[in-house]
């Protein structure tokens, strides 16, 4: 069947993009390895689609270098990388069948990772319709661009990119414009096809469901710099910034002292709470998900409200000294207001920050 | 399904940078073919008919700047009456398709839109030249209405028909740019009713306002904007024509582009100077109605309707 | 006031009440469609006369002799020089205002006012007035008299027009479709023919067939740079209303309409609101 893809390892080191007196990234650090899937996380105008503009080779980056394989692209034209880039909006050609859409970039460049000179006609049709295929679309070829859905043709545009066996695929916060159960499905079909052709993926999203479920690797961008690199699970339990743990709604925070690699209370709180931190010495915030503090703890806390949430039940509370912490409690747990608590913050489910100046 | 997207237009899009060429002179390099052929032909078409005007006609060794030409022309009471005649033309035939185009507009708007939107762009589409021709085959002594006056009696003979042609006045001309310009107008007022119109209207007629306020006072201001600027266009376009005057106009006083020719083709060449000064009287006027122009229609465009 | 079921009905826009048209739209119709048309009819009436005394009112002979002058010599060369110039006008317009059109469709740039300005004072001047004063260039040049430069004089005002028309479509064009492509390894050139004229062709077809028109309906700038020796069909048409010859004037006539009316009808649809589109076929 397909050949089997080189994916490529991308380094991106410095990159930053300056219009006029706007930056919009900056002294942006990034590695994908070979194979990897990787999601590119943040609010909108963070610099994300920027981003994947410079690494496409739409936009020629003020700063700093990207590399493919250790080879530089600066200076590259688009039309030349071997780099495939899906956009927000599908953009089929209206002009053109699904057919002839899926066959553009097949009849200018070479694919990638082999192969003779241009492929001859009879080879072009045969890879379009593997990959309409692929995308379960097999047969539609014919159609015209006005006749398909919203999902349709996303596929089509995947299957364009896909066909040309790129070394890099980027997407573009490809599913936004979809519906909600549309979304699912085709964040599906993203990574099987990753997984099916072996590619490197970076997937721009501001949507951190999204990322949480498909990536294997979350870079997340704040304000045009990188705020924080890891696993999906290592931003839940142990978020790399105070910015990156706010944006993936770690919604409690509670002042206090670090001193000597313990966090605590300050005020009404001194000796109430205490937790072991690796945070320096000084101001400090604890942040914590309302899923992960416990009731089964020694910090007191008095409920302020509850409400129901669906699958759980939102407990507010509040401290000695006045600083509020929110808990989720399943449901059925006994909680009413003006009970007293005793709330858990663990360690390994909290994290300690050093508190910016304001 | 899919149709390309209009774009927010390059003043919110930030583009790919090309190495190399900036926007700015990118933008100057896509442009100047264009703009060649517009300072080439335009621009120096009219300095040259300015210069010419002003004296200087190297070929006949007069190299000296004088207002001589604009002296003789302003004094020349032929010259006088053809600005007179002109403006006359320019003004009634305009104000004439302007109140027609609008009147039509309303008349159709509801319900015969469609057709009759097509059977006006036709007539639209046929240039100044045939217009007159028709014209002067319909209006002239000898012409169809003429013939069909006399059929019903109303007429006694060619002597008996008004003279609608070659006149005076300039009825011939003025009926022809009314009848090719109505349309025009009609085609922009239409366009201008708009179902948002409609739903003003209805709002004012909720609100107590008859059928005649609410023409003044919600129809009207709505489509007046469009139609002004349709109508400076007409009044241009009227003052510009050179086969209308000529065929349907006496040749003395005759509107100001047969006067200029005819002092163009005039044998004596030190006649030239003026021909460019009439040359250049058009050229300047005209240029005024383009920026009245083109304010009336940014005006327009910052409106939100 | 007591409402009537009809206005209220009215009121709300629902006029399905009353049918659609009725007596009275119908007749406005009709008598809106015969002022417009009636000039139309005596053209058509004599170029079939034959002979036509006043005062009847319908010619006394019918004759082919205007027909038959269509196929004459002289008109079969004027009518094929004026194609010539007309579509090498067009052509030419409209690779001119491509370019044009794409600078002000898509980039911002300085001075766009003045832009404007210059695109839209040649279609309106007056071409009689600015072509007085080039005559004396073109002459040196030795273009006087030739079809080149009656072709060269014609750009003058297609080539702001075309721009114009093309730089709206331009700005209706989402640039993202050219990004695509070039992700797709589409060089600028191949992107452009591929991609950027096909999206753009309803706009182009368009432009070209107007800026046909405004060629094929020139007249004073012809008889001005052509000197005479240039002899497209408006010109033979206007020796034609000079004669005596009302035939002969009104098969011209025909001759000469007739491919302005059918591209309006054909691309009347393509140009709802555009009222600068409509600006060009107003002015001649």
């Amino acid at each position: 069947m397909a050949e089997p893809t080189l994916a490529a390892r991308l380094d991106v080191s410095g990159l930053g993009a300056r219009f006029d007196a706007v930056t919009a990234v900056a002294d942006l650090d990034l590695t994908l390895a070979s194979g990897s899937f990787t999601a590119l996380l943040g609010p909108s105008g963070c610099g994300k689609s920027t981003t994947l503009a410079m690494v496409a080779g739409l936009l020629a980056p003020t700063t700093g270098d990207v590399r493919l394989d250790g080879a530089s692209l600066l200076g590259v034209p688009a039309e030349r990388r071997p780099v495939s880039l899906v956009f927000q909006k599908p953009l089929l050609f209206p002009h053109l069948t699904v057919e002839q859409n899926v066959a553009y970039g097949l009849r200018v460049r070479r694919p990638a990772g082999g192969g003779s000179g241009r492929a001859s006609r009879q080879e072009v049709a045969t890879q379009v319709e593997e990959m309409l295929e692929r995308v379960r679309l097999g047969g539609l070829g014919r159609r015209r661009v006005g006749e398909l859905s919203g999902g349709q043709e996303q596929r089509v545009a995947l299957a364009r990119a896909l066909v040309l066996r790129p070394r890099l695929l980027l997407l573009d916060e490809p599913f936004s414009q979809l519906d909600a159960d549309l979304r699912a499905e085709m964040r599906a079909l993203v990574r099987e096809l990753h997984d099916e052709a072996e590619l490197t993926t970076l997937f721009v999203t501001h949507d951190q469901d999204e990322a949480v479920e498909l990536a294997d690797t979350i870079v997340l961008m704040l304000e045009g710099r990188l705020a924080g690199e890891g696993s999906p699970e290592t931003f839940y339990t142990a978020p790399p910034s105070l910015a990156a743990a706010r944006f993936f709604g770690a919604t409690n925070e509670v002042r206090g002292l670090v001193v000597a690699g313990l966090f605590r209370g300050q005020g009404l709180l001194e000796g109430a709470l205490t937790v072991p931190t690796t945070a320096p010495d000084g101001a400090g915030v604890l942040v914590v998900r309302p899923e992960a503090v416990g009731l089964d703890g020694e910090v007191p806390a008095l409920v302020c409200a509850t409400r129901f949430a669906g699958s759980d039940v939102l407990v507010d509370t509040e401290l000695l000294d006045g600083q509020s912490v929110r808990v989720r409690v399943p449901l059925g747990t006994r909680v009413a207001v003006g009970d007293r608590l005793s709330l858990a913050l663990v360690p390994d489910r909290c994290t300690v920050f050093t508190q910016e100046a304001e | 399904m899919s149709h390309p997207v209009v774009s927010t237009g390059p003043t919110t899009r930030q583009h790919a940078v090309r190495r190399g060429v900036p926007e700015r002179l990118r933008a100057l390099l896509l442009l100047s073919p264009a703009l060649l052929v517009v300072g080439v032909f335009f621009v120096g078409g009219v300095v040259q008919a300015v210069l010419q005007s002003l004296g200087r006609q190297p070929f006949l060794g007069e190299n000296d700047w004088s207002f001589d030409a604009y002296r003789a022309t302003l004094a020349d009471p032929a010259f006088r009456a053809s600005l007179i005649l002109t403006l006359r033309v320019v003004v009634v035939s305009t104000g004439l398709a302007t109140v027609l185009g609008v009147a039509v507009a309303l008349l159709v708007r509801r319900h015969a839109r469609g057709p009759l939107t097509t059977l006006l762009q036709s007539t639209l589409a046929v240039p100044h030249l045939v217009g007159a021709l028709c014209i002067g085959l319909l209006l002239s002594p000898s012409g169809f209405l003429s013939r069909l006056g006399a059929g019903v009696g109303a007429v006694d003979g060619q002597q008996d028909f008004p003279v609608l042609t070659n006149d005076a006045f300039g009825w011939g001309i003025i009926a022809e740019y009314t009848w090719k310009e109505a349309p025009f107008i009609a085609v922009v007022a239409l366009a201008s009713l708009t179902p948002h119109v409609r739903d003003l209207e209805g709002a004012a007629r909720v609100l107590g306002a008859g059928r005649w306020r609410r023409f003044t006072s919600v129809t009207l201001p709505l489509i007046a904007p469009p139609v002004a600027a349709a109508s400076v266009l007409v009044a241009s376009f009227a003052a510009a024509s050179y086969e209308v005057p000529r065929l349907l106009g006496q040749s003395f006083p005759a509107t100001l582009p047969v006067v200029a020719l005819q002092r163009y083709q005039d044998t004596d060449l030190l006649v030239r100077p003026q021909a460019m000064a009439v040359a250049t009287i058009i050229a300047v006027s005209s240029l005024v109605l383009v920026a009245a122009y083109l304010s009336l229609v940014s005006r327009l465009s910052r409106r939100s309707l | 006031m007591r409402e009537t079921l009809r206005d209220r009905s009215r009121a709300r826009g629902l006029s399905r009440i009353r049918p659609p048209g009725g007596l009275r739209t119908s007749a406005t119709v009709v008598v809106l469609a015969t002022a417009v048309l009636l000039p139309l009819v005596p053209l058509l009436v004599w170029s079939v006369a034959g002979t036509w005394r006043y005062p009847d009112v319908v010619p006394g002979r019918v004759t082919r002799r205007g027909l038959d002058l269509v196929l004459d010599g002289e008109v079969v060369s004027a009518t094929a020089t004026s194609l010539l110039i007309a579509l090498t006008v067009a052509a030419l317009a409209c690779a001119i205002g491509l370019s044009a059109g794409r600078a002000i469709g898509l980039h911002r740039f300085r001075g766009r006012r003045l832009v404007q300005f210059l695109l839209l004072a040649p279609v309106i001047v007056p071409g009689l007035a600015v072509t007085l004063g080039i005559q004396v260039f073109f002459v040196r040049y030795g273009l006087a008299d030739t079809v080149l430069g009656v072709v060269l004089v014609q750009l003058m005002p297609t080539v702001p027009y075309a721009a114009t028309l093309l730089g709206a479509a331009y700005a209706n064009l989402d640039v993202d479709y050219e990004r695509q492509a070039r992700t797709l390894g589409s060089g600028p050139l191949r992107t452009f023919l591929t991609v950027t004229v096909p999206l753009l062709r309803p706009a182009l077809v368009t432009t070209a067939l107007l800026t046909f028109l405004i060629s094929w309906s020139e007249y004073i700038l012809t008889l001005l740079i052509g000197g005479g020796q240039v002899t497209t069909l408006p010109l033979l048409l206007f020796a034609a209303i000079g004669s005596s010859d009302r035939t002969a004037a009104a098969a011209l006539g025909l001759l000469v309409v007739l491919p302005p009316v059918v591209i309006v009808v054909l691309v009347a649809g393509r140009l709802r609101g555009r009222d600068d589109a409509w600006m060009g076929l107003a002015r001649g």
